[in-house]
């Protein structure tokens, strides 16, 4: 595998493990869903 | 009888819902294929830039449409775009997100019938590859195995003989796939993808990690090495660059991988709370399908590939395309490892399968919900009427088999070139008619967090423009074709004749559902906007 390839390679996984952890942690800590009052819907 | 109003249990689960529908066979086959075959690491420019110019913010925009329509009680694609469009003509192109989903289910449940075939073969002692044969004598005896479950040889061999698995495998999987959506939202799709997106995860990190501690297998054969095998799909040709078949075939990927253009998108997220996030959902659900994409496919499937069969057969087996990758030339893979070939080729089919389910699933709520608004039918009587075109569907798949003729034509024109069609006119409707300004406003009601708003710019003027240059180079490129190769033999034409019998039931579905919504007073037209 060429420099280049490794690069590629390692800013490729870097960017799609991070961006989701980083999506997953801010889920995750955001306000718990609002619940729905009792008799919700038709 | 009073239906309990059909709402997501938690925030994580539509996302895992999207991510499930979004994540497929094309993850794990078809990206890691086109990728070697344009431009390798380059490959990932034009793809990045597809994903943020094209993928995320039509994402967005389908995100944000579905909640509106489900603010105003709407939940098929037709009404919601219809709301978004303010009239009929929206409404009417918005068929396009029913049609796509429901018939891409009449093939795509077929091809997952495949993954779950092999994953009873490989529990039960394996596909019959004799690992003592030589490579050429192992691949032509997993051809026949692939021709016994696909009947690919002629059109009604999987009602004879030992074909009939796969007809058996069907009705148990199209069962499986129905009961959920039968549970409804919460209680089914959800549920179901809760458990199912984790176990996927894990199964793809075994096999991944298997992958990579496979060294040297030959010694006799030093450059046929982990390494060379990630270099095979990773080192950077630019000149690919250059090509503008390069760029399209990103496009490409990322479109058919997110799931967006698709109807699937927008019918999920109307189920959503008006104060609900749809900004950092949509980025979540799109940054797992990149994880399981490029995270997993990209390292995955051509680095084995490459270390059993080499430069020469790895090229070959790309050549062949994603379903000869996976379906053909992976089980000769794993006949490579030993003692490890079934628990291997069993966990890798069992997750595809997986993914293939958690897409499935998808395919029906949009069509289901799209009759249960127009005509008020229970969802029990809606997802009957559902799983009888379905099954219909299904049996022509099944019966017309040769060359995959049947089932090509399908994902040609509906499971690809209607996406294009589906995608502009979201993204023009959402930025053009419902307006940019008021899209961003929605866009941000109940966000986690805050979008650039560069991205404003984007999906007015870039996505639509990028995406009209995409659509006009793919009809260029394929249409004159496909049309000639749709026409080519009896099951294509049955094929075409499907697609346009589809059309008009959900024609005269809309057609029903305008009549009784408007008599119901529902603002179909959105003259009283929600927002």
């Amino acid at each position: 595998m060429t420099t280049l390839g490794w690069i590629f390679m390692t800013v490729s996984l870097t960017g799609v493990w991070g961006g989701t952890f980083w999506c997953f942690k801010k889920v995750l800590q955001s306000p718990a869903d609002e619940k729905a009052p009792p008799g919700f819907g038709p | 009888m009073t239906e309990h109003k059909e709402e997501w249990g938690s925030k994580l689960g539509v996302i895992l819902a999207v991510a499930g529908s979004a994540v497929g066979l094309g993850n794990f086959l078809r990206f890691p294929g086109q990728a070697a075959a344009n431009g390798g690491g380059a490959f990932l420019i034009p793809y990045f830039c597809a994903l943020f110019l094209l993928g995320i913010p039509i994402g967005w925009a389908e995100w944000t449409m579905g909640r509106y329509g489900g603010r105003k009680g709407l939940h098929g694609a037709p009404m919601v775009m219809g709301a978004i469009g303010k009239g009929r003509l929206a409404r009417y192109l918005g068929i396009f997100g029913v049609l796509i989903p429901l018939g891409v289910s009449t093939y795509y449940v077929f091809i997952e019938t495949w993954t779950f075939a092999y994953f009873l073969k490989y529990i039960s002692g394996g596909i019959g590859i004799d690992a003592t044969a030589t490579i050429a004598e192992q691949t032509a005896q997993s051809g026949s195995f692939y021709s016994l479950i696909t009947g690919v040889d002629g059109d009604g061999m999987l009602f004879t003989g030992d074909s009939k698995f796969t007809v058996i495998s069907w009705v148990v999987v199209f069962a499986i796939n129905l009961f959920f959506v039968f549970k409804g939202l919460s209680k089914g799709i959800e549920k179901f993808v809760s458990f199912a997106m984790p176990i996927m995860a894990v199964c793809a990190l075994i096999v991944l990690i298997r992958v990579l501690t496979l060294g040297t297998p030959d010694p006799t054969l030093p450059d046929q090495n982990v390494i060379n095998g990630l270099g095979y799909m990773w080192n950077p040709d630019f000149s690919a660059l250059s090509n503008f078949k390069t760029w399209l075939a990103a496009a490409g990927q990322i479109f058919f991988s997110l799931s967006v253009g698709f109807g699937v998108i927008i019918n999920y997220a109307s189920y959503m709370k008006a104060k609900d996030d749809v900004a950092l959902s949509g980025l979540t659900a799109s940054a797992t399908n990149e994880l399981f994409e490029v995270g997993f496919g990209g390292m995955i499937t051509l680095t084995a590939a490459f270390v059993f069969l080499g430069l020469s057969g790895t090229a070959g087996a790309v050549a062949t395309g994603s379903f000869g990758l996976g379906f053909n030339t992976l089980p000769v893979v794993f006949a490579q490892m030993g003692a490890l070939e079934n628990v291997i080729g069993a966990l890798w089919f069992f997750m595809l399968w997986l993914a293939a389910i958690t897409s499935s699933l998808s395919m029906y709520a949009p069509s289901v919900a799209h009759l249960k608004e127009a005509t008020n039918w229970s969802h029990g009587k809606s997802t009957a009427v559902i799983a009888g075109i379905g099954t219909i569907g299904a049996v022509l798949t099944l019966w017309f088999t040769a060359g995959g003729a049947f089932w090509a034509t399908v994902d040609f024109w509906v499971g690809t070139y209607f996406i294009f069609v589906l995608a502009m006119v979201q993204i023009i409707y959402f930025g053009w008619v419902f307006g940019i300004e008021r899209g961003w406003k929605e866009l941000h009601q109940g966000a986690s967090i805050q979008v650039p708003t560069i991205f404003k710019f984007i999906m007015k003027y870039v996505a639509p423009a990028y995406l009209i240059i995409v659509f006009v180079g793919f009809t260029v490129q394929s249409l004159g074709e496909e049309l000639r190769k749709s026409w080519s033999t009896t099951g294509s034409r049955v094929a075409m004749l499907t697609i346009a019998a589809i059309l008009v039931y959900l024609v005269i579905v809309t057609w029903v559902g305008e009549k009784r919504l408007r008599a119901a007073g529902v603002d179909i037209d959105d003259n009283n906007p929600a927002d």
